[in-house]
């Protein structure tokens, strides 16, 4: 979820209004937003904002807009420099012809520019953080997204979008004041390891010259040291962004131009000229209104929000949220903001006339269907068996289950078995830390953790945890099983297998159920001293006395026996008779 | 003073002694053992003990004598000491040669030679030309046999003597002379006596040991108050007519190891059973998921940024989910793709079938609400307590596996107005909140959604968690046209508050002794 930093005054200054500490809090819920470093020396605020299909609240002037017309304390906005698909405004010579090998390669691009006063330094970086949460978190880190701003006083129209060969085509990046290939770029410069990866494996990269051939940039890398370099006293910019989905793109680029215009500049639409077919046509004009309008059944609405709801005041309503509305025959026709998108099923207008009505606009009230609670079988098992295990006098633990392979594998097992020990493991691609690289395929281990830093506490330890456990199943859709598993540690002087023996029976009798002890060898124990658990023929789990080099491995320097049993598959065989 | 307090941990002993003793008695481990029967052991004790209460103050010390009989003593109490038996020997069989004395007596050569040396120097024994021992009845016989008499009265008397112990102050000074020659201080061979020295600590009552003999008196005490009480008392009847000794009541107990569950479970069970009071039904499924079920069923786009929110841990081997059930892909594919027929514009974007198999570690509980809607009864509530995984650094407020509490309720009459109600509820039934607020939230898979603050009793406004109504996009290709409410709660932060914690990793310690220590607050 984006934060943003932002002057407060400037914020305040596109409201409309002010707000105390606590109304801005409550102001900002409108947007989902909060506030997440109050206001500092320097009046700057940090905001966090929590939706992230409404990147038209990711700027100051964006989050400014959205309280001044809940506020009502300022004009509308409505924007005269939109094109439709099917009215375009006139460009005069701002155009940008695309060429056709960029079709499989980054295809769309929208533009528009800007004239006013001198920008000033806090709508400069203002105007960067918006590219930077644009083109990151709504952009996909500039893969779906790409933006660029230029002096259009250098630009000689029309503007050429083209694939050029990256290791002929050279430039001075921003920067940098030499020249370097495109290739050069992506593996030299910072911008250009961070996103060169976006175009590495394409034979040809995606570049943007003027008519007289000055370079734009290498989008979406880098600008160029000349024309792309932008500063503040600027009064005519060039804003371009380029990308692989036609409608995001076309959104970001009406959101910083209704931004822009918010802050007072004139917009110049700009027109693409494709070799190729698009959503929109071969030729578009940016910044373009595509959005449709939704239709809301005031009886849907009303369903959802548990209120009568009238149409003129839920059409005043949407105004609030900057959603022009018409009302007839108990159907709402809402038509998105320029800048917003987010209207993908009439139910996010639904959201929006609770948000333009107010939470108190809905008074809760509790739900009235009767239903029947109830635990899962595998819990109420669990359950009983923990009563069981804390009558035996154990304490009862509960663990992470995720662990390593030392853990989980080489402390467990002699060397020549672990490879087949991790294979049975659900291991993790990519692991934080080789210490959280496996699902626990067994409780023992750490039970044995818990033994290994606990020599301190008074003997006898009878600890157990009844959990799940991961572990691989080539039958399963999945490849692995989940299972319910009791383990349970006996670590004493006196510990062995005929305590845990005794205690299995116990437990067995308790659960209503016959078992049989069978002979097994696994390495884990000592030979001898350890048994198959036997129902219904079926193996449900092991007890015994832990191998000494087990103990040796995890530094346990007290004589352990365990009870482990899979107690899905004890309730399984119980239950199929 | 508190003789009050003091009489009820008399033992039986300090009572038996208190009532037997007055100011001007003087006490000793031997007088009690004397009058009151006592053994060693128990005079020693009842002393020590009513010391130790400031009851006795010592009034004496001394050092005295004792002879202890030995093994060697012990025989010739019984068969007579070397001297007497070769003199016998010598007087009844005589002349004999000294080996023939030996033989005789059964006493080794070096005893007899030794016995024979000392008689013949008092003139009790002779021996002539062919070695031949023969009693000579010389001035000195009847001395020496007067000796000899008294050696063995002196043998006889310690070995009926209690401990065979013949005090030094009880011997005559011919007595003493001739125990003196056959006892050694150290060790035990070759003598018939040991000598023993013991100190003897004098004793009277205080004013404190005055006072409690008063409320012994008073409390009708006799010392004959038994301790415990056996089964064979309880068998044969004589558990009646006794008293039975107070006991201090205020000694610190042992600790004893006691069988427990682990107070986060115990919490996390509360939940569930309230969870369960509320009509709800658990639901629970694999830790191992697929993209489709964790995110796709849940109509966040396979692009979008809102899976950042939810950088998961991938499964090495297999990577890949066998299928995916239908018609739940196909629908779910097609609502992305282009709303289906949901009445969503849909994501506009073409749906990635084979990244939508990859398997995953869960890494939210609403996966579970997702796959449980198709088999979801109406009306119907849910929930589970589900272990879920976050690719994060491990710290004090971050777990790669913690627990989420999640939910979801199916109602032809559900709406906004319930779904904030049911949170009331929850805020009000499991975590005891004083004021409630619902604000806009965002989650992909709800529209309209909400937060839900509360104000804690104990900690304040905090957010408990996030609802909303599930999105058409959810419900429909699962086959579910009415409204879901959807709903999670963090629960983590209450439970650490309840534990007494303020670090998540706590809640999953491995230390025994920090767990066995650790209790939760009890409810009411």
């Amino acid at each position: 979820m984006p934060k943003i930093e932002l002057q407060q005054d400037e914020l305040f200054k596109y409201s409309g209004r002010s707000f105390g500490a606590d109304e801005l809090e409550e102001a900002l819920t409108i947007a989902k937003a909060e506030i997440d470093d109050p206001v500092d020396e320097d009046g700057l605020i940090k905001i966090e904002l929590n939706d992230t299909n409404r990147p038209d609240l990711w700027s100051t002037a964006g989050l400014g807009r959205a309280l001044r017309l809940y506020h009502g304390t300022g004009g509308s906005a409505t924007y005269g420099f939109f094109s439709r698909p099917d009215s375009p405004v006139a460009v005069g010579d701002r155009r940008i012809v695309v060429d056709a090998e960029l079709a499989e390669r980054r295809p769309y691009i929208a533009a528009f520019a800007i004239s006013g006063p001198p920008i000033a330094e806090v709508l400069l970086d203002d105007l960067i953080q918006t590219q930077e949460k644009l083109c990151w978190n709504y952009g996909r880190k500039r893969k779906a997204i790409a933006m660029g701003v230029y002096r259009e006083d250098k630009i000689q129209y029309p503007v050429r979008y083209r694939a050029v060969d990256p290791d002929s085509t050279t430039f001075v990046p921003l920067g940098l004041d030499n020249e370097l290939s495109l290739r050069q770029i992506i593996e030299q410069h910072p911008k250009g390891r961070e996103f060169g990866g976006i175009v590495a494996a394409l034979d040809k990269f995606p570049f943007l010259s003027d008519d007289s051939g000055a370079v734009l940039s290498f989008p979406p890398v880098i600008n160029s040291a000349d024309v792309g370099a932008v500063q503040a006293g600027d009064t005519r910019l060039f804003i371009e962004m380029t990308g692989t989905d036609l409608k995001p793109l076309l959104l970001a680029c009406s959101i910083v131009a209704c931004d822009l215009a918010d802050a007072g500049y004139t917009i110049h639409p700009v027109q693409v000229e494709y070799p190729y077919d698009t959503p929109f046509g071969r030729t578009i004009v940016s910044p373009l209104y595509f959005q449709k309008p939704v239709g809301v059944e005031l009886a849907y609405a009303e369903r959802l929000l548990g209120v009568a709801l009238n149409e003129d005041e839920a059409v005043q309503r949407l105004g609030k949220m900057g959603v022009r509305a018409e009302a007839a025959s108990g159907l709402i026709t809402a038509y998105p903001p320029e800048y917003r998108n987010d209207f993908l099923h009439p139910v996010d207008v639904v959201e929006d006339l609770m948000i333009g009505y107010g939470m108190n606009s809905f008074p809760s009230e509790p739900p009235r269907d009767f239903t029947v609670g109830r635990l899962t079988e595998a819990e109420i098992f669990s359950r009983e068996v923990k009563t069981l295990l804390v009558g035996m006098g154990y304490q009862e633990m509960i663990f992470n289950y995720l662990g390593s392979r030392r853990d989980f594998i080489d402390n467990m097992y002699p060397q020549e078995q672990r490879t087949a020990a991790a294979a049975a493991c659900v291991r993790i691609a990519n692991p934080m830390s080789e210490n959280f690289e496996f699902v626990r395929p067994s409780i023992i281990p750490q039970l044995l953790g818990a033994e290994s830093v606990s020599a301190h506490a008074v003997y006898p330890h009878y600890i157990f945890e009844v959990g799940k456990v991961a572990l691989r199943d080539a039958d399963d859709n999945y490849g692995s099983r989940t299972v319910t598993a009791l383990g349970a540690v006996v670590a004493d002087a006196e510990a062995g297998f005929n305590l845990v023996s005794s205690q299995a029976a116990a437990l067995f009798f308790y659960l209503g159920l016959e078992y049989d002890p069978s002979v097994v060898e696994d390495p884990r124990f000592m030979a001898g001293r350890v048994a198959a658990l036997l129902v219904k023929g079926e193996r449900v789990g092991i007890l015994g006395e832990l191998h000494p080099q087990v103990l040796e491995n995890w530094g346990v320097t007290v004589p352990c026996a365990v009870i482990e049993l899979d107690l899905d598959h004890v309730r399984r065989v119980n239950g199929s008779d | 003073m508190r003789t009050d307090e003091d009489i009820k941990s008399l033992h039986p002993l300090e009572v038996t002694v208190l009532r037997r003793y007055d100011a001007s008695d003087v006490l000793s481990a031997a007088v009690l053992q004397g009058d009151l029967g006592l053994n060693v052991g128990q005079s020693n004790q009842a002393l020590s003990w009513l010391a130790a209460r400031d009851s006795l103050q010592e009034h004496n010390r001394r050092i005295i004598t004792r002879y202890e009989l030995t093994e060697l003593g012990r025989d010739y109490a019984e068969h007579g000491t070397p001297e007497e038996r070769v003199q016998d020997a010598a007087r009844e069989h005589g002349p004999l040669p000294l080996p023939r004395i030996a033989e005789l007596t059964g006493l080794p050569n070096k005893d007899v030679g030794s016995a024979f040396g000392k008689l013949s120097k008092l003139g009790v024994l002779g021996m002539d030309g062919e070695k031949q021992v023969s009693y000579a009845a010389a001035d000195g016989a009847s001395a020496a046999q007067a000796d000899i008499d008294m050696v063995r009265a002196l043998l006889r008397r310690a070995a009926s003597a209690p401990q065979g112990l013949l005090e030094e102050n009880e011997l005559g000074d011919a007595e003493r002379r001739l125990i003196g020659e056959i006892s050694k201080k150290r060790g035990s061979s070759g003598a018939a006596f040991r000598v023993v020295e013991s100190e003897i600590v004098e004793y009277t009552l205080t004013e404190q040991g005055m006072a409690l003999r008063t409320a012994v008196e008073a409390a009708g005490l006799s010392g004959e108050e038994v301790g415990a009480l056996t089964p064979a008392m309880l068998r044969e009847g004589s558990w009646k007519g006794k008293n039975f000794r107070s006991y201090s009541i205020q000694v610190p107990p042992s600790r004893l190891l006691i069988g427990r569950r682990n107070p986060y479970c115990s919490y996390l069970d509360q939940v569930k059973d309230k969870l369960v009071s509320l009509g709800f039904e658990e639901f629970d499924g694999p830790l191992v998921e697929t993209e489709f079920w964790n995110s796709d069923a849940l109509f966040m786009p396979q692009f979008h940024s809102a899976r950042d929110i939810h950088d998961v841990y991938y499964v090495a081997d297999p990577t890949h989910a066998q299928e995916i059930r239908e018609p739940f892909l196909s629908r779910v594919a097609a609502t992305h793709e282009n709303g289906w027929d949901t009445g969503s514009s849909g994501w506009d974007y073409s749906f990635d079938r084979d990244f939508t198999r990859r398997l995953i570690l869960r890494s939210q509980g609403t996966v579970m609400s997702a796959k449980t809607l198709h088999q979801a009864k109406v009306p119907g509530k849910y929930f589970g307590i589900l272990r879920c995984f976050r690719y994060d650094q491990v710290d004090a407020t971050h777990l790669s596996d913690f627990y989420q509490t999640e939910g979801i309720v199916l109602g032809e009459d559900v709406n906004l107005r319930t779904l904030m109600g049911m949170l009331e509820m929850f805020a009000v039934e499991l975590a005891g909140a004083t004021d409630v607020k619902c604000v806009p939230g965002y989650f992909p898979f709800t529209e309209p959604s909400v937060e839900i603050h509360i104000k804690h009793p104990e900690l304040g406004w905090f957010e408990l968690g996030g609802a909303g109504i599930f999105r058409p996009e959810v419900t429909e290709p699962m086959g579910v046209s009415v409204p879901v409410l959807a709903w999670g709660l963090g629960i983590d932060r209450m439970a650490l508050m309840h534990l007494g914690l303020n670090d998540l990793r706590e809640l999953f310690s491995p230390n025994i002794e920090n767990v066995r220590l650790r209790t939760g607050k009890q409810a009411g």
